[in-house]
């Protein structure tokens, strides 16, 4: 592995082709299925055949997209979406009050 | 002098769990090396060690009942306990190689290339039957919900126990609530089509049409890890104002991320809400 990298416009190109065919976003995966019965996503290897890339190529598109996937906002929204969570289970579970301001 | 007694697998068996459930396990399964067709190829058990035979399963070190129940949600995110259960799947595989005389290969909890674990310890863990797979996507003990788990690869051809018959979700307090709300505690806590990460519905008792949003998820569990710090220098980098820079590097958010990637393997997994609200091992995380 190298920190050489990935020509931008073959990501831009491929992005949502890898994303698709990956486990990236998992749409009707069915899960109560015995194990080999499932539909699962394809490995880079399978996605590289049908999209005639090389498999390390798939990689790199792959990794960066789910990346890439959303903005920083996203992250924010995270830690609040974590805060306001928590705090309701255990006002709702343990009957934990909020401090009057 | 007569040979000595071949020893059996069953006996070999015995002798494993045994020593793991003393070193800490709670749960202890065996799957057998060639039921990873789910998984990539490259990804698989065989793929690592040559010649494997089956894949030791070891599950615990759950957060305690009393992390569970914190308003402080930074407490659970900054003190994560899968550590130490990499700690007990290090010293099982000493155990193989020393006493019974197999290969043994612990299986790290980092990642490949491309961001794929070395093997899925989910779906060793289904495998061994140490749980089963839920709508949230954790694999959950029936007694335990949610544990962490480890996994050692061997040529010892141990027993398999294979999947679990019956499958820990949804509980029934689920299939309730999907009946009077049309809902389930970890879809109405993080739902998909509102800005959350799960989909899903109850059919027959089973749950169904799963949908999971995993880089939704990322910004979740790793959000003061290395995919947050990549985002956050992302910003940097591409801010031309000196002051504005040095507001992003210094600040908080930022901050608190390199501290968490010093806390390494222990600060790893950081959103727990689909499993706070999970009926699945309630009684077991409940105290007085």
């Amino acid at each position: 592995m190298t920190f050489s990298y990935l020509d931008p416009e073959i990501y831009k190109k491929y992005r949502d082709a890898v994303i698709e065919l990956s486990n990236s976003i998992q749409v009707d995966i069915n899960e109560h299925l015995p194990p080999g019965q499932r539909r699962r996503g394809l490995s880079d290897r399978e996605i590289a055949e049908r999209l005639q890339l090389d498999e390390a190529t798939v990689t790199e598109i792959r990794a960066i997209a789910e990346r890439d996937y959303y903005d920083l906002a996203e992250w924010d929204r995270a830690i609040e979406f974590k805060r306001k969570a928590c705090r309701e289970y255990v006002e709702n579970r343990i009957g934990l009050k909020r401090k009057k301001p | 002098m007569s040979a000595p007694a071949a020893v059996s697998f069953e006996s070999l068996k015995d002798q494993l769990i045994e020593y793991s459930r003393r070193s800490g396990a709670l749960v202890v399964g065996v799957a057998d090396a060639d039921a990873f067709g789910d998984a990539p190829e490259g990804f698989r058990p065989g793929d690592l060690l040559p010649q494997a035979r089956s894949v030791v399963v070891l599950g615990g070190a759950p957060p305690r009942a009393g992390d569970w129940i914190s308003p402080v949600v930074e407490l659970q995110e900054t003190m994560g306990t899968s550590d130490r259960i990499n700690t007990l799947g290090r010293k099982v595989a000493h155990f193989i190689e020393d006493r019974l005389g197999y290969y043994a290969l612990f299986v790290p909890p980092g990642v490949n290339r491309g961001e794929r674990p070395f093997l899925s310890l989910m779906l060793a863990a289904e495998l061994a039957g140490c749980g089963s797979r839920s709508l949230a996507g954790p694999i959950l003990h029936p007694t335990y919900g949610m544990l962490y788990f480890t996994a050692i690869i061997t040529t010892a051809a141990l027993p398999v126990d294979g999947p679990c018959a019956e499958s820990a979700c949804p509980a029934p307090a689920c299939r309730d609530m999907w009946q009077s709300e049309g809902t389930v505690p970890c879809v109405k806590t993080c739902p998909i089509d509102d800005g959350g990460c799960l989909g899903g519905e109850i059919a027959d008792g089973r749950f169904a049409a799963p949908r999971y949003d995993r880089a939704r998820c990322t910004t979740r569990v790793y959000n003061h890890w290395i995919p947050g710090f990549q985002k956050g220098l992302e910003l940097a980098l591409a801010t031309d104002d000196k002051e504005k820079r040095k507001m992003i590097l210094y600040g908080s958010a930022f901050t608190r991320t390199l501290w968490s990637i010093t806390y390494s393997a222990s600060n790893q997994a950081q959103c727990f809400e689909c499993m706070r609200v999970c009926p699945v091992g309630l009684e077991y995380r409940t105290k007085k």
